[in-house]
Formats: structure tokens, sequence, C-alpha cells
């Protein structure tokens, strides 16, 4: 009876296993192979084995470095300002969005429009000619930065990147901010404890865990960015605005340097696995300890 | 107090939306009014730049980025929920791999994507998958496997063990107990799922800019397409205009999203 149902269950989860083994196993491997391989568009099929050639590559290439600090610091700024405008909304506007639940519609709208697409915008709200930034910069300030300069383009980013996902990070400390339990709240008002102090003491450490959480994801999607820095900048100007996905992109299909991207993408998925395992044991560890 | 919150709301709802905002006017405005006027005001509103839009021409082929973007998505929609269905009922019921499987698809959603790009253009270049519809569905499948798995997992976690069990009593087998008696409960659920994966799917970037070229390139890349193609710089009207199409879609499903979510949650309040 039990290894029936062991079967059934098999059965049941088999095609996911078997799709998920095709479209990410088998590329596992071919990366791994092509990564020790010689390799170009010519002889896709017919790579030469030539060791770790092309990690050393890799790692002695200043502009895979530069790129994995884009990304770092991309993540880590990101993921900051939308936590912090993210909790600000949530605590803040929670009480008009309790009477008036469609209010959150048009907070969430960012959300559903394609990254890709957000770039493309800001090249139109950002153009020094048709946008309307520096129109109203130049027609009440006389100046206008360019804000996709080298200077100032991996800021500009970072606004472009935040302002989309703050909803995000919104959406989801407002749903643990409502699921505090009013009772709480009012026994800490009876207490005497004043707003600031309810904040400080009751909401923010009973929101901690959701507020770890949408950092880790926030910064993981920042860190792996590629939609729209690809749309508003490309790479430039100069390469300034190099992210790691952006690095691999271009190593293949510009450079054509298919053992070098796949190399980088090993690497990549390397490190991406260690923080994940380190993140998940972590977990762990902590669950354990509380119960 | 109350003054100040809608205020911030406002500007909040403003801010967050500012670049949809700024194209949705743009597009209203002909290429002569543009050139004088690039603020936020529409002197003569002209339909002129969605009339120019709508005419296909052998580069830019508006009709055809929608058609590829919608068979695309609904393959990777449909197909992430036939796979993930099951197994969420495996995982969820059986404890089949809730150890290994689960863990490895839920972080999934956490590598970089670009990392399986590079092979499966290869592997799709072999099997002859690359620049097609299908190609590109099977892919969004991937893209949207790990949040179909996690939400299912979730719903089929929180139905009573004794429903399936009185089922099992009645006669009825693993199979015919995930069809008739799990599915028509989780059924929001997987009406969240298709409308939040579609979403995810239409607004899929980079595997359509690496796996197609022509024949299926999807609205995401279509639009950049426009910003590209005019020699002598971008008709920014009609990429105004491409732009609004292109986000559409999404952006009503995702109205149409907010009011299920609030829905199924007032549900679940009566219910309780």
């Amino acid at each position: 009876m039990d290894i029936a149902r062991r079967t059934e269950w098999k059965i049941l989860a088999s095609p996911l296993v078997v799709f998920l083994l095709l479209f990410l196993g088998f590329p596992a491997i071919v990366n791994l192979i092509y990564s020790l391989s010689q390799v170009s568009f010519e002889s896709l099929r017919s790579p030469t084995l030539t060791g770790p050639q092309n990690y050393l590559d890799v790692l002695t290439d200043s502009s895979f470095w530069s790129a994995c600090w884009f990304s770092l610091r991309f993540g880590l700024i990101t993921a900051v300002a939308e936590c912090l405008l993210g909790l600000f909304l949530a605590i803040f506007l929670a009480p008009l969005i309790e009477k008036h639940s469609f209010l959150m519609a048009p907070l969430m709208l960012p959300l559903m429009v394609a990254p890709a697409m957000i770039g493309l915008m800001y090249r139109l709200v950002l153009h020094e000619f048709v946008g309307p930034v520096p129109y109203y910069l130049y027609t009440f300030f006389g100046d206008s930065p360019s804000f996709l300069n080298a200077d100032n383009a991996f800021w500009t980013l970072c606004v472009v990147e935040a302002l989309q996902w703050t909803p995000f990070a919104f959406l989801l400390f407002y749903m643990a901010y409502q699921a505090i339990p009013l009772e709480v709240r009012q026994a800490a008002q009876i207490d005497g404890a004043s707003p600031a102090q309810i904040l400080r003491r009751i909401d923010l450490p009973l929101m901690l865990p959701t507020i770890v959480v949408a950092f880790f994801i926030r910064f993981i999607d920042g860190f792996r960015v590629f939609d729209n820095v690809y749309t508003l900048t490309g790479s430039g100007p100069g390469g300034s605005t190099t992210s790691l996905s952006i690095y691999i992109y271009e190593a293949f299909f510009k450079q054509g340097a298919i053992g070098k991207a796949v190399a980088a993408s090993v690497v990549l998925f390397i490190a991406s696995f260690a923080v994940l395992f380190g993140l998940n044991w972590l977990a762990n560890r902590r669950r354990k300890a509380a119960a | 107090m109350k003054i100040l919150r809608w205020i911030v709301l406002v500007v909040a709802v403003l801010v967050l939306n500012f670049p949809v905002l700024v194209t949705l006017i743009t597009s209203f405005k002909s290429g002569a009014e543009l050139s004088i006027n690039p603020g936020f005001w529409i002197d003569q509103p002209t339909l002129e730049n969605y009339a120019k839009i709508l005419q296909v021409d052998d580069r830019l082929n508006i009709f055809g980025y929608l058609a590829n973007s919608l068979i695309a998505s609904l393959i990777g929609t449909t197909l992430a929920i036939l796979l993930a269905f099951p197994a969420a009922y495996a995982i969820a019921r059986g404890g089949f791999g809730r150890k290994a499987l689960m863990p490895a698809i839920v972080n999934l959603r956490a590598v970089p994507l670009i990392i399986f790009a590079i092979p499966i253009y290869m592997m799709f270049q072999w099997v002859g998958l690359l620049d097609t519809q299908l190609g590109l569905g099977l892919i969004l499948t991937i893209v949207n496997l790990p949040l179909a798995l996690i939400v299912l997992v979730n719903a089929i976690d929180d139905i009573p063990l004794e429903l399936d069990e009185a089922a099992k009593i009645d006669g009825a087998s693993t199979f015919q107990i995930m069809l008739r008696v799990v599915r028509p409960v989780i059924r929001p659920a997987l009406v969240t799922t298709f409308i939040f994966g579609f979403i995810t799917a239409w607004n899929e970037f980079l595997f359509g800019l690496m796996l197609t070229t022509s024949k299926a390139v999807p609205m995401t890349v279509g639009a950049s397409f426009f910003f590209a193609a005019s020699g002598g710089g971008v008709q920014w009207g009609p990429a105004s205009a491409v732009m609004i199409v292109g986000a559409l879609p999404p952006m009503l499903l995702g109205l149409v999203m907010y009011r299920q979510i609030s829905g199924s949650m007032t549900a679940g309040a009566v219910k309780g």
C-alpha cells in the first residue's frame, strides 16, 4: 500500500523533474564542459578540452571584477532604498488603505510593467530634448545634469530600479503590518506607550522577519539585474554600467567569447549557490534555536 | 494628519508611475508638438502615433510582437501549472521531494537566469527551437515554475486532509482525488498563479532578447527595436505609443489580479 502510494507520488512529480533535468540539468552540464574547453561559434559541437584556462581568463579580467562590484553595490543600495521607502509607505499609508483597499492598485501598478519597458520609458523621461525632467530642470533652474553620463548613470539606474520595486517591499510590509494582532497594539496603548514606542518596540520587531526576506529578495534581484540596465544604458557609457548579467551577455554575443562567458556563468552559479546555501543554513539554525 | 497621508499617497502614486505617465502623455503628442513642448500638458491631442505603429511594415510588426508575447506567455503559464500542480500535490500530500526538490526549485528563483541562457541558446540551435514561440514558451515555463510551485503547495497544505481521506474511503484513486477534490478547492490559487505567471512571462526580456531574432520576437524586445530601427534618431511619439500598447495588457491584468487577491482574502475571512 505504502509502496504503491509512493510510486503514485513519484509519477505525479516526474513530469516536473524530467522537465527540470532537460532544461536546467542539461544546460548545467553543457556549461561545465564548455567552461573547460576552447570553443567558438564555428566549433560549437566539437569543443576541445583545454582545462581551467577560461576560468583563469575570467578571474584575471578586471572588467569581470568591476561587474561584480557594480552588481554588489547596485543590489545593496537598491534593496536598502526599497525597504526603507516601502516600510515608510506601508506604515504611513496603512490607515488609508485599510479603509479604501482599491488604493492598493495604483501603488502596485509599477510591478506590472516590464523592467525592460521601464528602462525604455526613462530614455524618454530623461532625454535632453524631449524628456520632461531635463525640460523642467532647465525651465526652473537653468541647468540639468546629464543623467546618463559616466558619473551619474549608476545612480540614475539605482533610482529607476528602486522606484519600480519599492511597491514590492511596500506590499510585503503592508501585509505583515496588517497581520499584527490589534490586541497587541491596544495592550501597549493601555500601558501608556506612545505611537513611536509602539512602532519601535512592537511593529518593527514583529515585522523583522518580513523585512529580512524582502531585503534578500530585492538584493538578489538587484544583483542579477539585466533588463532595465540593458535598455536604458546598454552597458555604457564606457562600460560603467556593466552588471554581471550584462558582462556574461556581452562576452557571449558581442565578443563571441563562449568559453569565457560560460566560465563566468559557472562562477556566478557557484557564488549564488554558496550564498543561498549559507542563507538556508542560517535560517535552519535559527528555526532550531527557536524551537 | 489625514490630509498628509492623502498627499503622500498621491505623490507616491505619481512618482512610482512617473515613467508610464510621461510615456502615456507623449504618445498623444504629434512630432511637431513634442519638439517644442516636452512638458506634462498636451496642446493638441492626436492619435497619429497609434495610427502609425499599427501600420505593419517588414521590419516592425507590432501585431506580430503582440501575438508572439501572447502565445509564448500562454504556453509558459499553462505548462508551468500543468507541471507544478501534480508535483505540488505530491509534495504537499506525499511529502515527496519536500527536502530536496522543493528547495531546489524555490532557490531557482534566486539564481541569475543568464547562467542557463547560453547553453539553452546552443541547445535550441541544435533542435531548431531558436526563434520559435514554442521555444520561448518553454523557457518562460522555467521562469514561472518556482512561484507556481510555492503558491500551489501552500494552497494544498491549507486544505484539510480529511477531504482527501473522505474521498479515498469513497473509493477515489489518488489521481481522481487530485483532479476532482483538490483542484476545485484550490481554483482561486490556480487562477492567481495563472494571471501572475502570465504577467511575469509577458514582461520577460532576457530570454526574448537572446533566443529570438525575427519570427518569435516578443513585445518587450520588439519595443526596443522602435528605438534602434529608425535612422536619424528615435521617433519618440510612435515609440511611446508602442510602449503603452506593450505595457497595457499586463497592467490591465494586474488591476484584475488585485481584485482577485482582495476577493479571495475576504472570502477566506468570511469562511473563517
